[in-house]
């Protein structure tokens, strides 16, 4: 061995330069014995057990592995075993029923709801609540309670009684307010008050203008000068009457007001209906109505405003008499115009219908309001004196619990086959009428636990129509149990409630998660298949093919997909398999970059370049060498589509192009939404069921992934 | 830089023109959507003129063969006008003429029958981005100090609470996030207002109306901003140079703000600088839930009701949009961090 002569051993100890080792200190271990190979101490393992193992030890992705599986199972069994019809075509005695696990009374999720602080009409007894009256039956309601206050309702005809009205959604009262008044009025009876309302923020910059004779086109619209004081007049309020055929036009013309800016109180105000009576000398008229032709400019100091002041103002009267009604037309716009209108009883307010005037006594391009429209335009009474309710409503109870019912001699006769009932009914026919014979008239329950009927029939509570085929027909109003009319043997229950059609929502979910799942796990396959294959090829013989297939990517992913989506759908329709080709047009894309980054990884290895020297072709080279090193990265990166295809489907379905005639949770919750308000349950079970859906399965794949490819571990 | 910017953008210039130019085709092999159904002659002949002032139908004063099935006949004055539909090629050439040399991109068709589509879209565009930039303002902010906070404090509970309500809110559909919170803040509680408000409505509404849909759009990108901090700041915090930093003696204060942060926000930056680009967008879901008259409600009812001229503007502004969020993404990491070259070759 050649000598290092760089090293040198400079003053080192006897002993360290030359250690003493006799032969002694060393024992044979295995002096009698011949050594093999010994084989593995640890049990041998496969990649995809040790994988298992690392997955398992990740609780998190374990409890959503399990909440997945069972939501699929659910999903496969619950279309399969619930026989509810939930078929567009669904059953309408069924609406709208509260999502029900336990008895009711229990006071959760057993299909009542705690309706507070609901309008109530409390001198209307047969279908009181708001807000809607054909549902919440009395039969339903329990605990409940009645107190008056002074709040603003909805439904202003039905539950105010004095106060200000308003359109529009929200804000404070005021000018921003609607309506006036009651029907066909033919006699100026009540006395009406029109008042300036001052103390809303009318006064502001951009309301007044100045102007001079010439000046008035030019200052139109432009902020002038806020004056100190100003006079205005009342006028430019018309009304309209009609002497027989003839239309009458009379200013109205008020005592002129001086206003200071900063006062309050002392509004303008004049009583309508004694100057109507003052210039045209009458009270009673064919018809009439208000109209505004011009604002009347306001003075200040000698020089002449145009001031919007009309837009506020309030209409006060005594009467009480609903059925007169007061229209208010304008000429050019009767909407912003009347706009402002502050209407201080609520039960004489108008609601404005939109209808342009017709007919010879009424002014075109009018607006006009009536009363009886209540659905076209929101409204609110502001601060109005309102009835309110708090109870607790039982769907079930009213829906399918006791009602009056219609019972006829067809459904008599089968609860008598069935041995519920039995009885005896024999038509006479005396004196040009028909009538039940009371002498043979016999009616008895035998079975009051299958029976629909609560009570026996009185011979009283029986009409008859008439004789068909020699069998009188005849029917009678009765008390009856629904469910049991309607063929129930007890009060069916509904886990998840049933939609506005009456769909079973458990049955209509797990239907429409299945379809979401089965298009997840289609366009997956499909876009896994296609992206590897576009990937390997890429990424394996890179160069100009790589430059134009990365083009073409590059292409496809900057279209954003809803744009793709929206194309396909629109030029082939929305039904599962255009859904999928939809989904799969720029779905493959990621896997397809994951791949080709995989096959740059590995294709430079030199296992590779070995098998390739051998004589291995480029088939075999991507299928046998390089893919399955690059599979298991690849596929756990893939795996995340599904819950991605899911969210996309949804997405689209609620922007409204979603499936026609198929369920999927995307349609539910978009066919619900308008649901929200009142049945919020028919919104939260879909939800919560994607929201379980998703969060699982991103949990379960972001497991996957750090068991099958620990490197990643972490990483988003 | 300057000739790698120069290239990227004008490939992203050509890569927009072509998936324009496919849009169009695709959008215009849907056939002339002829809206004016039911209405009055002169309503349907005008909306012919304006279909041929376009280019997109051909007129003829009898009927003619090869040009598919006849659109629409009139007979005014003793003129007959038979109205066809154009090859698509040509309608595209004519459409690619009008936008280049006179930037006339149609008119609509339905929704504001005979304005200018790039009118009606310019008239929406600052809603969107009034709720877009107040989200962004918010979120990134938040988002970011929540990523640090939870980056920092790694596998804490205040890791694995944030951590877990990111992955919650990330899962969760965004329409299921608004819905609920209209729910509670407007139906039941009439906090909000639960519509999107009219011109005419007061200060404090409008102010009010945009809570849900800023905290709907932030959710979001809190989320998305807080788990990217954390990955990079983690990734930053487990690497040799920072231990070398605190070998030295920095105090572990020093070494995260001085080292850890300034490498963790390298690709944080740009993707911010790409979100300040997105504000251009309108989120779909939202402002059809909401009732903003943003281009997301736009582009939703173009589609519902045919007005294909608006929808392609529309749909022009959602792809360059991302396009160009795309090339400021790659280009801000080169200034930000003069080493990298996004794109280029190796």
């Amino acid at each position: 061995m050649k000598k290092n002569d760089d090293f040198d051993f400079v003053n080192l100890p006897e002993a360290a330069q030359d250690p003493e080792i006799k032969q002694e200190d060393f024992v044979l271990q295995q002096a009698d014995s011949t050594i093999h190979e010994q084989r593995f101490q640890t049990k041998p393992t496969t990649f995809l057990k040790d994988s298992l193992k690392r997955f398992s030890k990740n609780k998190s992705s374990v409890v959503a592995a399990y909440i997945l599986g069972f939501l699929i199972l659910l999903s496969i069994f619950v279309p399969i075993f619930n026989t509810n019809d939930v078929s567009n075509a669904a059953n309408a005695a069924l609406i709208n029923l509260e999502p029900k696990l336990f008895n009711s009374g229990s006071g959760f999720w057993d299909g009542t709801t705690k309706v507070k602080h609901c309008p109530v009409d409390p001198n209307n007894s047969a279908h009181p609540f708001y807000p809607d009256p054909t549902v919440y039956y009395y039969s339903g309601v329990k605990d409940l309670q009645v107190e008056d206050g002074l709040q603003y309702t909805n439904e202003v005809n039905k539950f105010g009684q004095n106060g200000y009205v308003q359109t529009g959604f929200y804000g404070g009262k005021g000018n921003n307010v609607s309506y006036l008044n009651s029907k066909n009025p033919k006699e100026l009876s009540a006395d009406y008050r029109f008042t300036l309302d001052l103390n809303t923020d009318v006064l502001t910059l951009d309301r007044f203008v100045a102007v001079d004779e010439e000046m008035l086109k030019e200052a139109e619209g432009t902020a002038g000068v806020i004056p100190e004081n100003f006079t205005l007049g009342l006028t430019g309020l018309e009304f309209v009457y009609y002497e027989g055929d003839d239309l009458e036009v009379v200013e109205l013309v008020s005592p002129d007001y001086t206003h200071t800016i900063g006062e309050t109180g002392g509004e303008p105000s004049f009583n309508i209906s004694e100057a109507i009576k003052t210039a045209t000398g009458k009270t009673t008229f064919d018809s009439f109505y208000f109209r505004f032709v011009t604002s009347k400019p306001a003075e200040v100091d000698g020089t002449a405003h145009v001031c919007s002041l009309i837009k506020s103002f309030i209409i006060t009267t005594n009467s009480t008499n609903d059925a007169q009604e007061i229209y208010f037309s304008n000429t050019t716009d009767p909407v912003t115009l009347l706009d402002g209108i502050c209407f201080l009883d609520a039960t004489k307010m108008m609601v404005r219908s939109y209808e342009v005037g017709s007919g010879s006594k009424l002014l075109r391009n009018s607006g006009f309001w009536s009363i009886d429209n209540t659905t076209s335009y929101l409204k609110r009474i502001y601060l109005s004196k309102s009835y309110f309710a708090s109870f607790t409503y039982d769907s079930y109870e009213a829906t399918l619990g006791e009602r009056e019912w219609s019972v006829d001699n067809f459904d008599l006769l089968q609860y008598q086959r069935n041995g519920w009932i039995d009885f005896n009914i024999d038509v006479d026919y005396v004196g040009g009428q028909y009538v039940v014979d009371t002498t043979t008239f016999d009616f008895v329950i035998l079975n009051r636990d299958k029976c629909p009927l609560v009570n026996e029939i009185d011979a009283s509570d029986i009409n008859i129509l008439g004789y068909v085929d020699g069998d009188p027909i005849y029917y009678a109003n009765v008390k009856v149990i629904y469910y049991k009319y309607l063929g129930y043997d007890e009060m069916p229950k509904y886990l998840f409630g049933t939609d506005r059609t009456g769909r079973d929502m458990f049955k209509y979910v797990f239907e429409g998660l299945r379809n979401s799942l089965l298009l997840g796990l289609l366009t997956f396959v499909v876009c896994f298949l296609f992206g590897l294959l576009w990937g390997s090829v890429s990424g394996y013989f890179g160069g100009a093919v790589d430059l134009v297939m990365e083009r073409v990517t590059d292409i496809l992913s900057g279209v954003p997909w809803i744009v793709v989506m929206t194309i396909v759908i629109l030029k082939a329709g929305s039904s599962f398999g255009t859904f999928a080709l939809a989904l799969c047009l720029t779905g493959w894309i990621g896997t397809a970059s994951t791949t080709r980054t995989q096959f740059y990884r590995f294709r430079g290895r030199e296992y590779v370049l070995a098998s390739r020297t051998l004589g291995a072709s480029d088939g075999r080279l991507i299928a046998k060498h390089i893919l399955p090193n690059a599979l298991g990265t690849i596929i756990t990166g893939a795996v995340l589509m599904i819950p991605s295809v899911i969210f996309s489907e949804a997405t689209i379905s609620y922007l409204g192009l979603g499936f026609k005639n198929l369920s999927s949770l995307g349609v539910i919750l978009s066919n619900n939404q308008s649901e929200l308000t009142y049945h919020p349950y028919q919104l939260l079970f879909p939800s919560v069921v994607i929201a379980l859906v998703m969060i699982s399965f991103n949990l379960f794949g972001n497991g996957l992934r750090d068991a099958i490819n620990p490197s990643l571990k972490g990483e988003e | 830089m300057l000739k790698y910017s120069i290239k990227r953008i004008i490939l992203a210039l050509i890569t927009a023109f072509i998936i324009l130019s496919l849009t169009f085709i695709l959008v215009k092999s849907l056939g002339i959507a002829d809206t004016t159904f039911g209405a009055k002659e002169n309503v349907k002949h005008a909306f012919y003129l304006q279909q041929l002032e376009l280019g997109y139908v051909v007129c003829f004063d009898h009927p003619v063969e090869g040009y598919g099935d006849l659109l629409a006949h009139f007979s005014i004055d003793g003129i007959e006008e038979y109205y066809y539909s154009r090859p698509i090629l040509e309608q595209y050439f004519s459409w690619l003429r009008n936008v280049i040399t006179a930037w006339d991109w149609g008119r609509s068709t339905s929704i504001e029958l005979g304005s200018a589509a790039t009118d009606i879209i310019f008239s929406r565009l600052p809603t969107s981005m009034y709720i877009n930039i107040i989200s962004v303002v918010i979120s990134v902010p938040i988002g970011i100090g929540l990523g640090i906070l939870a980056g920092l404090k790694k596998n804490t509970w205040v890791d694995h609470l944030i951590s877990t309500l990111v992955m919650i809110f990330i899962s969760i559909p965004s329409f299921v996030v608004i819905s609920f919170l209209m729910y509670l803040l407007c139906f039941e509680n009439h906090i909000l207002p639960s519509i999107w408000p009219s011109p005419s409505d007061s200060i404090q509404t409008k102010v009010l109306a945009f809570i849900i849909p800023v905290v709907s759009l932030s959710f979001g990108s809190i989320c998305g901003y807080t788990r990217f901090v954390r990955a990079e700041l983690c990734e930053v915090m487990s690497s040799e140079y920072l231990l070398l930093a605190r070998t030295k003696g920095l105090t572990k204060n020093q070494a995260i703000t001085r080292h850890a942060l300034k490498n963790a926000f390298v690709p944080i930056l740009p993707s911010i600088l790409a979100e300040f680009i997105g504000i251009f967008g309108g989120s779909m879901i939202l402002e059809k839930l909401y009732g903003i008259p943003g281009i997301g409600d736009l582009y939703i009812r173009s589609i519902n009701e045919k007005d294909y001229n608006v929808l392609m503007v529309d749909m022009a502004i959602f792809t360059t949009v991302g396009l160009l969020a795309g090339i400021v993404l790659d280009l801000s990491y080169g200034f930000i961090d003069p080493r990298i070259r996004m794109g280029e070759k190796k």
